[in-house]
C-alpha cells in the first residue's frame, strides 16, 4: 500500500489526456510566492503519513502575495510531525463545482468506477454512481443521470458530455494503471472545462 | 481437483427420469421419508429407488436399496438426506455409480465450521463432473417434472400453479416462505431451486441455466453473496437480454468497514459493489420480499411498455391524485390523451365526468364507462401503460368490473395493473382480477414502482439488444 508520487500520477494523467491544475514543489515561500505571479494559490503538505490532506490540517487555500509567506510557516509546523513531507503549490481554480472520480477494487467483481459530488460533499451527501470497469460512453452518461446531484454536475449537454468523457478517460487509467485505488478528487468542474485538482492513487 | 466447468448443466437435476433418494425411510418423522413421499403426491412420473443403509425389502412400497451402487438401472438424479459425516462418502458413491445429478439436503456443513466436510463434496462433484445442489439446502421442485425435494409438510404450504416465474434462493427460510406465498399473489411457478451453500452449483450455474430455460420468463433470485463474481456479470449480462430477472440482497449492512485508505474504496463498499452490478446489466432490484413478488407478477404477465406515458383510470378522483404523484416519484408521466381518444371519451363518459388525465369517472362508474376508457387507451398510440384504480366500495365496481378488467389487462399489447385498495369484498374481486392474470397492487405507490421497473427494464434491453445487432 504506497501513494504513488504526485508527479508521477500527474504524469499519468497527462498520458490518459486528464487536465490538472498547474503545480510545482516549492522550498520556501519565495518560491511559492514566485510561483503564483500575483495570483492565489494552494499549499499543500504532502506525506506519505497522511493521506487526508485537509482532514489533517494540511492545505492551505486561496492565498496570495504576502499571505504567502506567513501561511508557508504556519503549513510547515502542522506538517512537522507527517515528516518527511513536501510542499506542493498548486495554483487556485475560481468558483465552479467539485466532482470526485475514483477507482477501487472489489474482491468479487474487480476495478470499478465511481462519479459522485466531490470536496466536502463527497461524505456527508454520499451522491455517488458505481459502476464495473471496464464502461462505454453510455453507461457514462447514465452514471451522471443517476445522481441526485445530476443537475448540479452537468447542467447541460455540452457539461453532461465533457464529464462523461473524463469519466470514460479516468476508468480507462484506472483499468490500466497499476494501481488498487484512485482519487480525483475534487475536480472542479469551471468555466466551460474542468481541472483535477487533487490526486491520490494507491498501489 | 480437476478445474470446475463453467457452467453446470442442471437438466439432470429439474428434470430427471429416474431418482434415488438416500435416507428415505417408512417412518415418517425422517427427512428421507417427507422427500419420498412428496414425490409420489407431486405426480413425478419416473423411477424411484429409495436407498437405506439397513434397508430390506421396501420401503413406502419401493424395492429398496442399500447402496446406489447396487442400483442396476441408470438414476438421473440423486437426492441425499443423511447426517453430514457421510454425505461426503455418499455423494462419492453416487459418482461412481455415475449419477448424472446430485441434491444434498443435509445440514452441518461450513454453516457450522465443517468446511472439510463440505470440501470432499465439493472435490467429488469436480471429480465426476456432476451437478451438486446444497448442501444445506431445500433442493427443488420443478412445476413441470413434478420433481420436489421439499421436505416441508404439504398440509403447511401453498402449492403453487404452474407458471413463468423460477425463483432460485440461497436461503431455505426465505425460499419456502416465498413459495408459500406466491399462490396468493396470483402468479405461476416454473422452477424453485434452494441451493444453500453452494459447493458446487452456484449462482452463476443457476442463472445461466434459467436464462436458457424455454419455461422459465422471469428469473426471481434472492441471494447473499456471490462466490464467482466475473463469471456471474458474464452470465448475467447474457441473462437480462433473454429475460428479466428480478433480485433482492440479503446482508445490505456493510462488512466494507475496512480500512480504506481513498473516499472511493470507503464509499464503494461490497453492497454497493453488488448493488452497481445489479444495476449495470439490467437487474431489477427488489428492496424485500413483498416487493420481490411484486416485481414478479407484472414481469410473468404484462408485455414491456414502449415508453414511460401512463394513462390513469379511476372511480375515485382522491386515489388518481395519488397516483399521479407516484407515477412522477417513480420517473413515469402522465400521458397526453390523442383527440381521439378525448372525442370517444366525451361521447360515452356523463358530463360530471372531465375528460383528462388521471380520468376520475366518478363513483358510480360501472363496467361500461371501465371499457369505454380500457378501449380508448388502448388504442391511443401517446398511452404506453394504464394504470386501472377499481374502487370496489363503490356501488358500480363488482364482479363484471373486475371481469373487464381482466378481459384488457390479457389482450392488450400494452402493460396495464389495478390499484385495489379494501377489504374483504375487494380481496375476493382481487382474486378474480389477479388469478385472471393481472397484477393488482394495494397502493398506486405499488403499482408506480412495477411499472417503472417494467419501463426501465425494457429501456435496458432495448438499448444492449440494438447495440449487440
Amino acid at each position: 500500500m504506497a501513494l504513488v508520487e504526485y508527479f508521477e500520477a500527474e504524469r499519468l494523467l497527462k498520458k490518459y489526456k486528464i487536465r490538472s491544475v498547474e503545480s510545482r514543489y516549492v522550498k520556501s515561500a519565495e518560491e511559492a510566492e514566485k510561483f503564483s505571479a500575483g495570483g492565489r494559490i494552494v499549499l499543500k503538505a504532502v506525506s506519505g503519513k497522511a493521506l487526508h490532506k485537509s482532514k489533517s490540517g494540511l492545505v492551505v487555500a486561496g492565498i496570495s502575495g504576502g499571505e504567502i509567506g506567513k501561511a508557508y510557516s504556519a503549513l510547515e509546523r502542522r506538517a512537522a510531525k507527517y515528516r518527511p513531507y513536501r510542499i506542493l503549490a498548486q495554483k487556485m481554480v475560481h468558483g465552479g463545482i467539485e466532482i470526485i472520480i475514483g477507482g477501487s477494487e472489489d474482491v468479487q467483481f474487480g476495478k470499478m468506477i465511481l462519479l459522485g459530488l466531490g470536496g466536502i460533499y463527497v461524505e456527508a451527501f454520499k451522491d455517488f454512481a458505481l459502476r464495473v470497469c471496464p464502461i462505454n460512453m453510455e453507461e457514462a452518461l447514465s452514471m451522471i443521470r443517476q445522481l441526485r446531484s445530476r443537475k448540479i454536475i452537468a447542467p447541460d449537454r455540452a457539461s453532461e458530455k465533457m464529464v462523461a468523457e473524463l469519466i470514460l478517460k479516468a476508468a480507462r487509467m484506472y483499468q490500466g494503471g497499476r494501481m488498487k485505488e484512485l482519487d480525483l478528487n475534487p475536480i472542479i468542474i469551471h468555466d466551460g472545462t474542468y481541472d483535477a485538482v487533487d490526486i491520490r492513487m494507491i498501489k | 481437483m480437476t478445474k470446475r466447468p463453467r457452467y453446470f448443466n442442471l437438466e439432470p437435476i429439474m428434470n430427471p427420469k429416474s431418482i434415488a433418494v438416500i435416507g428415505a425411510s417408512d417412518n415418517p418423522d425422517k427427512i428421507g421419508h417427507v422427500i419420498l413421499a412428496n414425490n409420489v403426491a407431486s405426480g413425478f412420473r419416473g423411477a424411484i429407488y429409495p436407498i437405506n443403509i439397513n434397508a430390506s425389502g421396501t420401503i413406502m412400497g419401493y424395492t429398496a436399496y442399500k447402496s446406489i451402487l447396487d442400483v442396476k438401472e441408470k438414476v438421473d438424479l440423486a437426492v441425499v438426506a443423511v447426517p453430514a459425516e457421510v454425505v461426503p462418502k455418499v455423494v462419492e458413491e453416487c459418482g461412481r455409480a455415475g449419477v448424472r445429478g446430485i441434491i444434498v439436503v443435509s445440514g452441518g456443513f461450513s454453516e457450522v465450521g465443517r468446511k472439510d466436510l463440505q470440501d470432499k463434496v465439493t472435490r467429488s462433484g469436480m471429480k465426476y463432473n456432476i451437478p451438486i445442489i446444497g448442501p444445506n439446502c431445500l433442493g427443488v421442485t420443478d412445476s413441470y417434472s413434478k420433481i420436489d425435494t421439499l421436505f416441508l409438510p404439504a398440509a403447511k404450504i401453498d402449492k403453487p400453479v404452474v407458471g413463468g416465474v423460477s425463483f432460485a434462493s440461497q436461503s431455505g427460510a426465505v425460499g419456502s416462505s416465498v413459495l408459500d406465498m406466491i399462490d396468493n399473489e396470483g402468479f405461476g411457478l416454473a422452477r424453485f431451486i434452494s441451493y444453500g451453500n453452494a459447493a458446487v452449483v452456484d449462482e452463476v450455474d443457476i442463472l445461466n441455466y434459467l436464462a436458457d430455460d424455454e419455461k422459465t420468463k422471469v428469473i426471481v433470485f434472492y441471494i447473499e453473496g456471490v462466490q464467482r463474481g466475473k463469471e456471474f456479470i458474464e452470465a448475467a449480462k447474457r441473462a437480462a437480454l433473454k429475460k428479466p430477472i428480478v433480485v433482492s440482497k440479503g446482508g445490505m449492512t456493510d462488512e466494507g468497514a475496512k480500512a480504506a485508505h481513498s473516499h472511493t474504496a470507503a464509499l464503494a463498499g461490497s453492497h454497493q459493489a453488488y448493488e452497481a452490478v445489479f444495476k449495470q446489466f439490467g437487474f431489477i432490484m427488489a428492496d424485500d420480499i413483498q416487493e420481490l413478488l411484486n416485481l414478479s407478477k407484472i414481469f410473468e404477465t404484462q408485455p414491456l411498455p414502449k415508453g414511460r406515458r401512463i394513462a390513469i383510470l379511476t372511480n375515485g378522483g382522491g386515489t388518481g391524485v395519488l397516483a399521479t404523484d407516484a407515477l412522477y416519484e417513480h420517473g413515469l408521466q402522465i400521458a397526453e390523451m390523442s383527440k381521439k381518444t378525448v372525442e370517444s371519451l366525451r361521447k360515452v363518459m356523463p358530463p360530471i365526468v372531465n375528460v383528462r388525465l388521471p380520468l376520475d369517472m366518478a363513483g358510480d362508474a360501472e363496467k361500461t364507462r371501465f371499457e369505454a376508457a380500457l378501449a380508448a387507451f388502448e388504442a391511443d398510440p401517446k398511452i404506453d401503460a394504464i394504470i386501472a384504480i377499481a374502487l370496489f366500495q363503490t356501488p358500480g365496481a363488482d364482479e363484471n368490473v373486475a371481469a373487464k378488467l381482466v378481459e384488457y389487462g390479457t389482450k392488450m399489447r400494452k402493460p396495464m395493473v389495478v390499484v385495489s385498495p379494501g377489504g374483504s369484498y375487494t380481496k375476493r374481486q382481487r382474486q378474480i382480477i389477479e388469478k385472471g392474470g393481472v397484477p393488482v397492487y394495494e397502493s398506486p405507490g405499488e403499482a408506480a414502482k412495477a411499472l417503472a421497473a417494467l419501463a426501465s427494464y425494457a429501456e435496458y434491453r432495448d438499448s444492449h439488444v440494438k447495440k449487440s445487432r
